[in-house]
């Protein structure tokens, strides 16, 4: 069911449907709104992707601290580590130091390439400490050792153990001073966004270029009602009883707006299988860890996301989060490459501080069905991947009639995750705008380097038998890619705006009916 | 589109695919494991039903206290009331006392009437004071009053004011207590259970009697397989992500299995609209208060329920709650009801406690997609409409091939909220055993009188236009009943297993395939 070779251009963009802004076409300020922002506190650090670096030795770099030294610290102390390349980071530092300028990031590069030579200055002490040390021990050791046998008197006996353990105190402390500088490095480099496609537009918002539009805005002949006047004559939505039972932004679907739902969860999902992937329903409740991972914020004032009490675990805002985190800490073959999965999901969000009329009704909610696809595979592929995301949701929203275009998001609009990111928006007549239905974002290693998601190629071990020994390639990390097929309540929105009749009723695409009982209007209640 | 009238029993029962024992047939001792339990915490109280009681006169004995008053006090005092009937219980005494014993509730009769004629007596008390304070009041203003006129000194005039202001304050005090003995009696008048259908065999959960069994068990000439077993041969979970990306009792559904859940969700919400159910989806995100009120227990070390972090907020064990708050704190029209909902949601459940075997796989998991049945109607016509949601349950789970019994659970195993419970348990020929698939709950008015939800009967006002003055007959509580319609993760386990072919696929009922993309079968991967 593959889709052939159809090649489009490439893209790649978070997969969130954030806010457009009112008065613009494009994004708002708060555009990247749930990941972490390169602009706010602290994103995490990505590289730059073609290169597939060897994560061995990567890792190798970090991992020299002993696990079992870390006792009572506590504190913001990370509890995972991205591998992150820091040698690649200081041999490339004038890129990286653009790029951090181009995405408007506060990522302090200056700092990060500090913190790294003092790690690696007090590895060296270390190691070298640590020789000596162990020389040393074990000499006095023995000389206890043999005083002991000749029956040592016990106070002396308790002076020599105790200046034994005051020598292994001190190297205690040196690789405790070496963990809390990996620390202070990882959350330094976290910080640092993922590298810019080249062809990514470089500016804030108003930078973004339209890459296609189709179709033209439908003519009324008559006053055209916003979704929220014809959800309330159709009697398809309840926001005053959600509001009472759960808070404002919330909302029951009713009736028709039900069976809208789950016509167009069914027939998007069974069109997006069509392209080869696999369908998924995922935990809506993750570890915090995962959140952060895949490039989110879990915690603080200003968090997207919702936390379980008494837990480490938050709500998803949005299936990317557990897709991602399915082959976490994990090798993939090469041959299985790439993996593409398309998830229904029920996602969350607190969308703290959104607010005016731009959030009114089911444009901006704190729960909404999406399907998202999400696909992981080799860093020359993404591109590619990339292309074809766009292309079937181009393809979905085309069958469904909307006029939209196509936007190549600019590098200051642009999530700390995203190498580069298309958005599409769509016409809402009853808004008097276009407003964000989807997002494709190609996130190479960023997420995968977080995750520890990596793939090995068996080709260098067959074509090179001589070499023996070393008969896997080493493993690199492979590139993901998030994609939104369907947010149910923007689609909604489309739907019953640009579809709505002069008599107040809504036409339902004829892809979906069959998935509705054959339903083909809604129509006023007749009460 | 209505049933017509085919009447049955009437039962009633909590909504939750509860618990099944692996040993026996019947329930297991965590049977109502979400809804306040009478054997432990604190239950609510229900009235006895078809009384219909004057809601007004039932309210003005308990709001008599001032709401003024309330300065300071915090502790474990309700945030709400329930609108019980206090004085209905002090003259059934000796009905109440015997249902706490029949449904093994641990609920302190005796306390309850202690504490309500301390109460009584307490406002009793109050009314008096106040008119004499008032009266002393008013009194001693004007004499301080008129002593102002005359210059009074400062002093003298300090004091005359000190002694207005303890006066009052003595007053407030007493008003206080009244607050206090009003929260007390509340607490402990919560914890009495329903009442029970006198149809409802007493006893534990031995005693739940079979009302129908259709089906028999199917024979099979080769190895049967489990859900589990199954579920790996045909990849369509993965529990080991899952618990790794959230916890345990999570999982993702792959393939065929996410198309098997859209099509039992799609096709069933389709069938129980054909029976006049008005769809919905809800929030899955509440506040506590209206957990409380539906008759569930969202604090404490036992809690079923996620509580979300900084919020007065959880997530929904199921829809049933968002459901049963839509017409919380109103007055309805008699010619609305019956209203009739069919609701959509995903239930999220910490499932504390619950281990062994009888819990592997999709029997018992954190977060599940369920449609769920929920009907408010006027007092006469709840038996009528419990026996109609089972009859749709029964029709449901027959069109899909199963073999099942419906049982009349037992007086000991009913859930406070419920009057009459009846239980579907279908047969799962690779856990070897019957597990429970669905429950219909008539709660007559234990949830309308927490949730405050009455409706108005205009007949009365009509026929009697000689009465003049009081038109309108006073308003009564409504009865609210609830039925699972489909919980999917459990008829995965039923369809799986009793649909498998000695070649190790999967037949679909044909009722699902039109959506799933015409599948018939589920068919090892060629992989």
């Amino acid at each position: 069911m593959g889709l052939g070779g159809t090649t489009l251009q490439t893209l790649k963009l978070a997969t969130i449907p954030s806010p457009s802004s009112f008065r613009s076409v494009f994004k708002p300020s708060s555009r990247t709104f749930l990941y972490r922002n390169s602009h706010r506190q602290r994103p995490q650090f990505p590289l730059f992707s073609v290169r597939g670096f060897s994560a061995s030795a990567v890792q190798a770099t970090v991992t020299t601290a002993p696990k079992t030294t870390s006792p009572d610290e506590k504190g913001v102390k990370p509890q995972w580590k991205a591998a992150i390349d820091f040698k690649w980071i200081r041999d490339n530092k004038d890129t990286v130091a653009s790029n951090i300028k181009k995405r408007n990031s506060n990522a302090n590069l200056e700092l990060v390439l500090e913190l790294y030579n003092k790690m690696l200055n007090l590895q060296k002490l270390i190691v070298t400490h640590r020789k000596q040390e162990v020389e040393r021990l074990r000499g006095e050791r023995n000389a206890v050792a043999n005083k002991m046998k000749g029956k040592l008197e016990s106070a002396e006996r308790q002076k020599l153990i105790e200046e034994g353990k005051d020598l292994k105190e001190g190297l205690l402390t040196l690789e405790e001073d070496l963990l809390k500088l990996i620390d202070e490095l990882q959350q330094e480099a976290q910080c640092i966004p993922n590298m810019t496609h080249p062809d990514v537009p470089i500016g804030g918002e108003d930078s973004s270029t339209i890459r296609k539009t189709v179709g033209s805005p439908r003519e009324f002949k008559f006053p055209v009602k916003d979704h929220l006047q014809l959800g309330k004559d159709l009697d398809l939505f309840d926001f005053d009883a959600a509001s009472e039972v759960s808070g404002s932004k919330f909302y029951y679907l009713k009736n028709e707006a039900v069976m809208l739902e789950m016509g167009l969860i069914n027939w998007t999902l069974l069109e997006v299988m069509k392209w080869g992937f696999t369908p998924l329903t995922t935990p809506e409740i993750v570890r915090s860890s995962v959140v952060e991972k895949c490039g989110f914020q879990p915690r603080g004032t200003n968090t997207q996301v919702y936390s379980i009490e008494g837990s480490d675990q938050c709500l998803i805002g949005t299936a990317e989060i557990p897709v991602g985190g399915i082959h976490m800490d994990s090798i993939l073959s090469a041959s299985l490459l790439p993996l593409k999965y398309v998830a229904v999901s029920h996602c969350f969000r607190t969308e703290a501080g959104a607010a005016g009329t731009a959030t009114r009704g089911l444009y901006r909610v704190h729960q909404f069905s999406k399907l998202e696809m999400f696909i992981l595979c080799q860093p020359e592929e993404s591109d590619f991947y990339h292309e074809e995301l766009i292309k079937i949701e181009e393809d979905l929203f085309s069958s469904l009639g909307l006029h939209y275009k196509t936007l190549d998001m600019a590098s200051g609009d642009l999530g700390a995750p995203a190498y580069r990111k298309f958005d599409i928006e769509a016409w809402m007549p009853g808004l008097a705008r276009f407003g964000e239905i989807s997002s494709a974002s190609n996130c190479t290693d960023y997420q995968s380097r977080r995750l520890g998601i990596r793939y090995r190629s068996s080709e260098p071990a067959s074509t090179n038998p001589k070499k023996g020994k070393s008969n896997l390639s080493p493993p690199q990390f492979v590139h993901t890619l998030n994609a939104t097929a369907c947010a149910v309540p923007r689609m909604i929105v489309c739907l019953l705006e640009n579809n709505q009749q002069e008599d107040g009723s809504v036409v339902i695409p004829e892809p979906l009916r069959p998935f509705m009982g054959g339903l083909e209007l809604i129509q006023p209640k007749s009460r």
